[in-house]
């Protein structure tokens, strides 16, 4: 029994919890342009594969993998930019913007995948692990890696949060996303926030594909593997709620990883889509509530 | 303006039969789906004549996409259901066709079985689906899509990532003569016949009560409800109506290729019809088998130069979306309604 | 004695803690004209949304046609014979106007049309028809309903919400934004409408107030602060200081 819970049950949790620290990172993204520009970025997982492939060809170019940790995300954010300036905001006021929104996301993705395997090929690429070794804790073996990644990957979010919720350009991009006519007449430049947080979303899905690029490989389609699961992460916390986001994400990588072991590893995916229309059916709204919004 | 009668007056002005702009629309539409019928009526002679294979059976499976386009046509274009899984359908009716067929099943047996297994199958997702809207439906639909192919990617019996491949050739009754699926010219024109037929099946359901108040719910929802209709309901019925089309067409698929694989549930496929349907013209059905042509054309154009069209088809339709969004034929056929019109009260 | 054919006790609703409606309870009789006013934020449209089924009521009771109705979902109470317009238009804005009539008029068909084509919806036609005439939207009758005046689009409102024949209609402010010649012909027409059927009224032009209404319920902050004939309710002093205190 204790056998088990330490080379086995241990173990899993914690492989469970770094993909869940990767998974927020990505939803965060994805639900802070929700919740600010009411657009749902089908492309996210592809930003994500972006920000996996820079590392590994700036890392065999021979930067420092700490130096990538700052340098892909920083790098991603102009993307960001220009495509919210360039694409985004050209069908921002059609009469249905989530409908044509999502459309001209997805096509994005689309060429964003296709470029990728034109540029790397069509194969599975693995960086090399940063750190190795391991440390063992009351008899647990917990991969230096993982535990770097788990620790890195939540004081990022801690610090996102902090952003929004205690500090003056917070306030303003919680004011957009609350009124953006309201926060335009207040001097709120709401232009420059939408683009900012749509860049800002981009490159922490940038830094997601960096620090899972050693654990999980790169290959074109590791974006769209992936986003299904952010998604779910998303609505089950709330569309635009980051609390929600944060919470959704621990506890859905948790029950795909503990469901893995016990059922299979096949069912890890209708679980967690049994867990998401289930929770549209009962509470719609997700588990908290909008950005901007209480 | 007060009129103190009630009950119905007919207005001498008016004539007995009002206008219908949207008959008219569907009118129009069926002008351009003549117009394409013809074309592939002279494509077919002309690769008779030659004796082309290839050609004949690239438009085929044009044909059959066309089904799965129109699918999502009834969801996108008319009911504003935007459906990212729609190829749930077409792997289900594709397999089924496959499983049945190998296991000697007559062409009628297996079309019956396929329209109740997708009957049966929709309507239990439609059960789902149906109580979400707007993006929750786009990524609902894609998960349920994304869900089964991954569970019949992961099933021997269904032959895993490979798919299933040897199903037998099938012959088809049509009382007058009999198709075989192995000819070209003549499953191609069979093909052609089957939409043509779900084509008129679709304008007709489109142009009853029932169909208008889907028109209704994309136009406004929240409207609906204080009309006396369900709109979740409505939308459940226009869900099945889509699962049903995408996989009678996906039936027709293996009859075509002789294989079925994991990869006609995925979303690529589903993506394809979306796109499909947007640059075609979303709304107006005839756009969707236009847009299922002019991109399986480019597709093996472009796919002449290079194997990565997808960038190319990417940028296509991401330039459709900002500057048509109405799609190639819905511009077109906006022109030509406007012709009828001024036809009309000339 | 006939019942009335609204009769509402008790009702309540909250949102967040604000009591949108308190304890509210009156009738409106057949064939009569009972008119809500109140100011703004009174409470008026949320009761409304409570009888049409938009909303469902926390406390009380609605009874529609002495049947109890108390949270019936917005396409029951169409069914059973309640209409109502909304306070903002809400058309089918992409649809022509005659195909906006022509789907309020779709319930008066036997179901069994409801898979023919709609050319074979003799009577839903014959309504629309009849509508555009009564509501002088015959000319419009092929305009998108998006492309229509103000005026037109409140007009065609009302026409929606009378198109299947109601017993009860519920107008909510079907004045809002109207020139005062247009408000002149739409309280003929309510007047007209009451001969047929019963109508309920959200109305804040006191002056079309006091000479279309039978009765008058006077809201105030979620409750009822006064009803009965319009000259015993313009009379009553807390009327007065609560509503008319201004004026």
């Amino acid at each position: 029994m204790i056998d088990y819970l330490q080379f086995v049950l241990a173990p899993q949790m914690v492989t469970g919890l770094s993909l869940g620290v990767a998974v927020i990172l990505v939803a965060l993204g994805l639900t802070i342009i929700f919740g600010l520009l009411d657009v749902i970025n089908m492309s996210h997982g592809e930003f994500y594969a972006v920000g996996a492939y820079l590392a590994l060809a700036l890392g065999a170019a021979g930067l420092n993998f700490w130096l990538l940790l700052v340098l892909v995300p920083l790098l991603m954010l102009p993307i960001g930019f220009l495509v919210e300036k360039g694409l985004i905001q050209r069908v921002f006021n059609s009469p249905d913007r989530h409908t044509t929104t999502l459309l001209l996301t997805f096509g994005l993705g689309l060429v964003i995948e296709e470029t990728l395997a034109v540029i790397f090929g069509p194969n599975t690429q693995r960086p090399p692990t940063p750190i190795r070794g391991a440390v063992e804790v009351f008899g647990v073996m917990l991969p230096n890696y993982r535990m770097f990644l788990i620790g890195f990957g939540l004081s990022v979010v801690a610090a996102v949060a902090l952003v929004i919720y205690r500090t003056r350009l917070g306030a303003m991009v919680r004011a957009a996303a609350f009124d953006r006519h309201m926060a335009a007449s207040l001097g709120v430049p709401v232009g420059f926030v939408f683009a900012g947080a749509f860049a800002f979303g981009i490159a922490l899905a940038g830094l997601a594909g960096v620090l899972l690029a050693p654990v999980y490989s790169v290959f074109p389609t590791m974006g769209r593997d992936f986003i299904l699961l952010a998604f779910t992460v998303v609505i089950v916390g709330g569309m635009g709620s980051i609390a929600g986001a944060v919470v959704a994400g621990l506890v859905l990588t948790q029950i795909q990883a503990i469901s893995s072991l016990f059922i299979s590893p096949v069912w890890s995916d209708p679980i967690v889509f049994g867990i998401l229309v289930v929770m549209l059916v009962v509470r719609p709204q997700g588990l908290f509530g909008r950005l901007g919004r209480g | 303006m007060v009129e103190a009668a009630t009950g119905p007056v007919a207005d001498p002005a008016r004539g007995a039969r009002p206008i219908d702009r949207i008959g008219l629309a569907m009118r129009a539409s069926h002008l351009l789906a003549l117009l394409l019928l013809a074309g592939c009526l002279v494509f077919a002679l002309v690769a008779w004549r030659t004796g082309d294979v290839f050609y004949l059976r690239l438009a085929t499976e044009a044909l059959i996409f066309a089904g799965l386009a129109l699918s999502v046509d009834i969801l996108l274009g008319y009911t504003g259901l935007l459906s990212l899984g729609q190829a749930l359908y077409f792997g289900l009716g594709a397999y089924m066709s496959a499983v049945l067929l190998r296991s000697g099943w007559s062409f009628a047996g297996v079309m019956a079985a396929v329209l109740l297994g997708a009957t049966v199958v929709s309507f239990l997702g439609g059960l789902i689906v149906s109580r979400v809207r707007g993006v929750y439906f786009a990524l609902i639909t894609f998960g349920m899509a994304q869900v089964a192919a991954k569970a019949v990617y992961n099933t021997r019996e269904l032959g895993a990532s490979d798919g299933l491949i040897g199903v037998p050739i099938v012959k088809i009754a049509l009382g007058f003569t009999t198709v075989s699926s192995d000819s070209p010219i003549g499953f191609f024109l069979f093909v052609l016949g089957f939409m043509v037929l779900l084509y008129l099946a679709l304008s007709y359901l489109l142009d009853t009560p029932f169909g208008r108040i889907l028109i209704a719910i994309r136009s406004n929802e929240r409207r609906v409800p204080f009309l006396g209709y369900q709109p979740q309901r409505a939308r459940l019925c226009a869900y099945v109506a889509a699962g049903i089309v995408a996989a009678l067409s996906g039936a027709l698929y293996p009859m075509l290729r002789g294989f079925v694989s994991p990869e006609l549930m995925s979303f690529t496929t589903s993506g394809n019809a979306v796109i499909t349907v947007v640059t075609g013209g979303a709304g107006t059905l005839v756009g969707a088998l236009y847009g299922s042509v002019i991109l399986t054309a480019l597709r093996s154009v472009i796919g002449s130069w290079t194997s990565h069209h997808l960038i190319v088809i990417g940028l296509i339709f991401m330039a459709v979306v900002i500057f048509f969004p109405r799609g190639l034929i819905g511009v077109i056929r906006a022109r030509l309604e406007s012709w009828l019109v001024r036809r009309r009260t000339r | 004695m006939t019942p009335p054919i609204l009769e509402v006790s008790g009702l309540g609703i909250a949102f967040g803690g604000l009591r949108a409606v308190d304890d509210l309870s009156f009738r409106a009789e057949r064939n009569a004209v009972t008119t809500i006013i109140g100011p703004n934020g009174a409470g008026k449209s949320t009761v409304f949304n409570l009888i049409s089924g938009a909303l469902s009521p926390r406390a009380g009771k609605v009874t529609f046609d002495g049947r109890d109705c108390t949270g019936a979902p917005p396409h029951r109470m169409r069914t059973l014979g309640l209409g109502r317009s909304f306070q903002i238009t809400s058309l089918f804005p992409d649809l022509t106007v005659f195909e906006n009539l022509r789907l309020a008029s779709e319930v008066l068909e036997p179901r069994s049309r409801w898979l023919l084509p709609v050319s074979r919806s003799p009577i839903a036609l014959a309504r629309a028809d009849a509508l555009l005439s009564r509501f002088a939207l015959t000319g419009r009758a092929d305009e998108l309903a998006g492309a229509l005046s103000h005026g037109e689009q409140r007009r065609l409102e009302v026409a929606m919400a009378i198109a299947a024949e109601p017993k009860l209609l519920l107008l909510d402010e079907p004045t809002q934004g109207m020139s005062h010649g247009d408000t002149e012909e739409t309280a003929e027409l309510i007047r007209s409408l009451a001969a047929d059927l019963s109508v309920l009224l959200i109305e804040h032009d006191i002056g079309l107030v006091m000479t279309i209404s039978d009765h008058v319920v006077v809201m105030h902050q979620g409750r009822k602060l006064a009803e009965g004939a319009p000259a015993a309710v313009r009379a009553d002093p807390a009327v007065q200081a609560a509503y008319f205190g201004h004026a």
